[in-house]
């Protein structure tokens, strides 16, 4: 078939595609995992010697901010287990992302959602608080997560199947929404009488997730994100579910004409994407906070959209983009005691990869060719 | 190497020019010379390199090897930008979405990106340019209200606009009617009258044949001859083509009709753009029967076709299958009662480009054994089908785990003709089932549609193609404005009566006010 560049070009394009001396770029009209992969490499390449630059220019010493850097994320068992405690939120917040932009479906709610899971979660436990055996109770609590999570996304699914409202604006101001639905829960009804904080009472030790070593604070949310990785990646490959969502991403209008049923499957694909979330935010109730709190992972929702574009929308990418992030977070701690460099260099960081890697793969999509001129 | 550029000369000298894909060599040291004044087509099977070809001429591919002279001189381009500069224009294969504004904005889009735009005198060219090619068309209209042909004009006075001297049009008539077509080649007889060179990409050899000066055969990337029209026949042309004799016609002794199978009673259908809604069709199919839906595209065939597989509900009116009513069921479980579609549009409506030609091959039926069990996709039968149906229809792809998007606009039709054909459907509703075919390919679809026939099914066959329509229909109803405005047998009519009718002209004046029930009448015989 044929292929027509894009009408209109800008300046700025015409320039990068007239290259003038005897190259070209040409567009592919398929990219290929291997190349898109080694896009994603250079892209990490690039920002990591962007943030290099920053560095210098803030004044510190480029290789010990670097240094500091590793050492903080990887450089001992510690710091090591610290960084997949990091990204364990952002592996499940990354993947419901990833699920719902697999279908085209722009589900920028993750934040809210992975707090209706984190509030599921301490509800149920406050409701079942006498059920035992313990992992029965952990079976309620996750459930309720997931519940929650799922019902959270599903007013958006809802709303855009049936009055085709933008899950964009939705999911986002859901997510204030939730944001004041547990201030006042925490401040109210739900709040502990013996704190000044807007948080619940600490929970009960029957619902702590156990931890792998008695010296660090990696618990069973981490293997919990792993295995729900595995899984998606499984649904999106090998079931009809999963080749419905990347059918319904890539043409809604054939999907409807073979049959798909759009309303149902959007649904669907915002309660996996919610529930998910959820079950993020009860893994780091249940690890780490035991103590509902306005401050669980803040930010993890926005982080995890991130990850999912980085990762390419690609379910185990997304763990290792996620372990990276948590790796840049950990280890920017150590950079600030070192160089004095501030933490917030994170988010710079994070944002520059993000359009490093966006960037790339656009790249991707081209081929560099060499202008023949004549042969004979 | 440098040719002169005199009048008649070689204006494009394509030289031992050659493209690579992954996986295949679409083009194989092709060297044509494309004369001034000329209209020269090029011909070949799907996946013959053409749109390729067509697409390194315009500046959007780059050959890997070989070179293009212009009137002699070296011709190296970075875009089409490049191409348009040197004065090549191009009509693509599936024609880009126009923007929704007026004929005129839309011409003289990136015409004048350097001076200020002078509306004026901007229209007083192009309707300049409408009086010489007597085209009739509103400079201010808005480009949505056109029909196909009418949108595909403004492409070629884009080019003229710009003041072109070569032409590119690939498969500009797939997706016109007749009278389209007329006014195509009217137009481009008109400009190569006036000096300008036109390559046309075409699988109608009978358009070749009318049309053209010169021919040249593409076969699996290689230049098999460049000859001049007037020595060969369409035989010589289809058999320089595939490789063997092709039968235009195929051999169809008629069905045996059996019991009623799908009765549509009364419709009204509400099209999006308001053009093209179904104002109240009847028609029916038997067991066993091709009924053909001849009509100028416009007059309902989306509404109808979307209508029969679900994806839009009448606002009244009934539809019943074997008996029982479809109305207001859902895709899905109309296609299961046994209804296989192709759609008009194949490349929106009828595949998802980006996923892999197997998994094309089996959509709408992911969910349904043998492809599914246990929740699970099962790979081999999967596979298993994917390679039954590359082998029975030919489709050209380097593999069943290729990206849909890479393959050719006919063998995206191919794909499509393979999942569907392929479930035994009692109800075929097939739009413009051979449209962008080679000759060959085009004969299987059509002789697989009287197999399903002789089989037992029913099949509404929606064509442009009035060829089609009386080779292969045993009862043919014209659309015309959202109804049947007639009913007939190939053997009780012509293709002048066809044509009439489908102009909305009745043949008999008093016929005129009983065409709306002319559809329920005659199905008894
Ligand atoms: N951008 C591309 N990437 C990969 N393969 C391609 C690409 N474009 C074309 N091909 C392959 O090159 C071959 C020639 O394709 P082309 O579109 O030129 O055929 P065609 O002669 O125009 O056929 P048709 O009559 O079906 O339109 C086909 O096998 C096709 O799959
Ligand atoms: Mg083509």
């Amino acid at each position: 078939m044929s292929a027509p560049p894009p009408p209109k070009q800008s300046p700025l394009w015409s320039m990068l595609m007239q290259p003038g001396a005897g190259w070209r770029f040409e567009r592919r009209l398929y990219t290929g995992p291997v190349r898109e992969f080694a896009a994603v490499i250079i892209a990490i390449g690039i920002s990591v010697a962007a943030a290099g630059l920053l560095v210098a220019v803030a004044g510190a010493g480029v290789l010990e901010a670097f240094r500091g850097m590793y050492e903080g994320a990887f450089g001992t068992r510690d710091s090591a287990l610290e960084t997949l405690v990091q990204a364990t939120p952002l592996i499940m917040t990354g993947l419901a992302a990833a699920i719902a932009f697999r279908a085209s479906i722009w589900n920028i709610g993750g934040e809210g959602q992975f707090y209706a899971g984190a509030a599921g979660a301490w509800w149920v436990s406050d409701l079942l608080a006498d059920l035992r055996p313990a992992p029965l109770l952990f079976v309620f609590m996750f459930l309720g997560a997931a519940l929650a999570g799922a019902l959270w996304a599903s007013i958006a699914s809802v709303l855009k199947a049936v009055f085709k409202t933008n899950e964009i604006l939705t999911t986002v101001m859901l997510n204030f929404v939730m944001f004041f639905v547990l201030s006042w829960l925490l401040a109210g009804p739900w709040r502990s009488p013996n704190t000044f904080y807007y948080q619940t009472e600490r929970m009960a030790d029957v619902t702590f997730l156990p931890r792998f070593t008695t010296d660090s604070r990696l618990h069973w949310g981490f293997a919990i994100a792993v295995l729900t990785a595995v899984l998606v990646y499984f649904i999106l490959r090998k079931t009809p579910l999963g080749y419905e969502i990347r059918g319904l991403g890539a043409n809604p209008v054939a999907s409807r004409y073979k049959g798909a049923n759009v309303g149902v499957l959007i649904i669907t694909v915002m309660a996996i994407s919610g529930a998910v979330a959820g079950l993020g935010g009860a893994g780091e109730l249940l690890g780490l906070h035991h103590r509902l709190q306005l401050d669980i992972a803040v930010g993890a929702g926005f982080t995890g959209i991130i990850i999912a574009l980085v990762a390419r929308l690609h379910p185990l990418g997304v763990v290792v983009a996620a372990v990276a992030f948590g790796a840049l977070i950990n280890g920017s701690t150590a950079v600030q005691v070192v160089t004095g460099i501030p933490a917030a260099l994170v988010q710079v960081i994070e944002g520059m990869t993000l359009v490093f890697v966006l960037l790339a793969a656009v790249a991707a999509r081209y081929r560099i060719v060499r202008t023949s001129v004549s042969h004979g | 190497m440098t040719e002169g550029s005199s009048a008649g000369g070689v204006i494009l000298k394509i030289d031992r020019v050659s493209k690579r894909f992954p996986g295949v060599l679409a083009n194989d040291a092709v060297s044509v010379d494309i004369e001034q004044g000329e209209i020269h087509c090029l011909l070949g099977e799907n996946g013959a390199g053409k749109t390729t070809l067509a697409d390194i001429l315009y500046g959007v591919h780059h050959p890997d090897d070989g070179a293009l002279y212009l009137k002699g001189e070296p011709l190296r381009m970075s875009s089409p930008k490049d191409a348009i500069g040197a004065g090549i224009g191009m009509v693509h294969q599936h024609f880009e979405f126009v923007p929704p504004m007026s004929v005129l904005e839309n011409v003289i889009i990136g015409a004048h990106s350097k001076q200020w735009l002078d509306m004026g005198q901007a229209r007083r060219r192009l309707q300049e340019l409408f009086d010489t090619y007597d085209v009739r068309v509103d400079p201010d209209a808005e480009v949505g209200r056109l029909s196909v042909g009418e949108q595909q004009w403004i492409e070629i006075f884009k080019t003229l606009y710009f003041g072109l001297e070569i032409l590119i049009l690939d498969e500009p008539t797939a997706v016109l009617t007749p009278q389209g077509v007329e006014q195509l080649f009217g137009i481009l007889r008109r400009m190569r009258e006036n000096g300008l060179t036109v390559i046309l990409i075409t699988h109608k050899l009978n358009e070749v044949m009318e049309i053209s000066d010169r021919v040249t055969v593409l076969r699996r990337g290689k230049v098999v001859d460049t000859v001049d029209t007037a020595d060969v026949t369409r035989q010589d042309l289809a058999r320089m083509m595939v490789g063997r004799d092709v039968v235009f016609t195929v051999e169809n002794e008629g069905g045996t009709p059996g019991g009623l199978l799908l009765e549509v009673d009364e419709i009204h259908v509400e099209s999006e753009s308001g053009r093209g809604s179904l104002e109240g069709l009847s028609l029916t199919v038997r067991e066993g029967e091709i009924v053909g839906v001849a009509g100028v595209s416009g007059n309902g065939q989306n509404a109808l076709f979307d209508a029969l597989v679900g994806v839009r509900e009448p606002s009244s009116g009934e539809i019943r299958l074997g008996g029982g009513s479809i109305v207001g069921l859902s895709a899905r479980k109309i296609a299961s009662l046994g209804v296989a579609s192709v759609p008009g549009d194949r490349i929106r409506q009828g595949l998802v480009m980006d996923f892999r030609v197997k998994e094309n091959l089996i959509l709408g039926r992911h969910r349904s054994k043998p492809y599914a069990s246990w929740g699970l996709l099962r790979r081999r039968p999967v596979d298993g089908f994917a390679k039954q149906s590359i082998d029975e229809f030919e489709i050209m792809t380097p593999s069943a785990a290729h990206v849909t998007r890479t393959l050719s606009g006919g063998n995206l039709q191919k794909v499509i003709m393979a999942r569907e054909l392929s479930q035994a459907p009692k109800l075929l509703v097939v739009h413009q089932p051979t449209r962008g075919l080679d000759v060959g390919a085009a004969e299987y679809v059509r002789r697989r549609l009287i197999q399903e026939r002789d089989k037992g099914a029913g099949v509404l066959l929606m064509s442009e193609d009035l060829d089609e329509i009386f080779n292969l229909s045993d009862r043919i109803a014209v659309i015309y404005e959202g109804r049947i405005m007639a009913e007939t047998r190939p053997g009780d009519t012509d293709l002048e009566e066809i044509g009439l009718w489908m102009a909305g002209i009745s043949s008999e004046p008093d016929a005129a006010g009983a065409s709306a029930s002319s559809g329920n009448g005659a199905a008894g015989e």
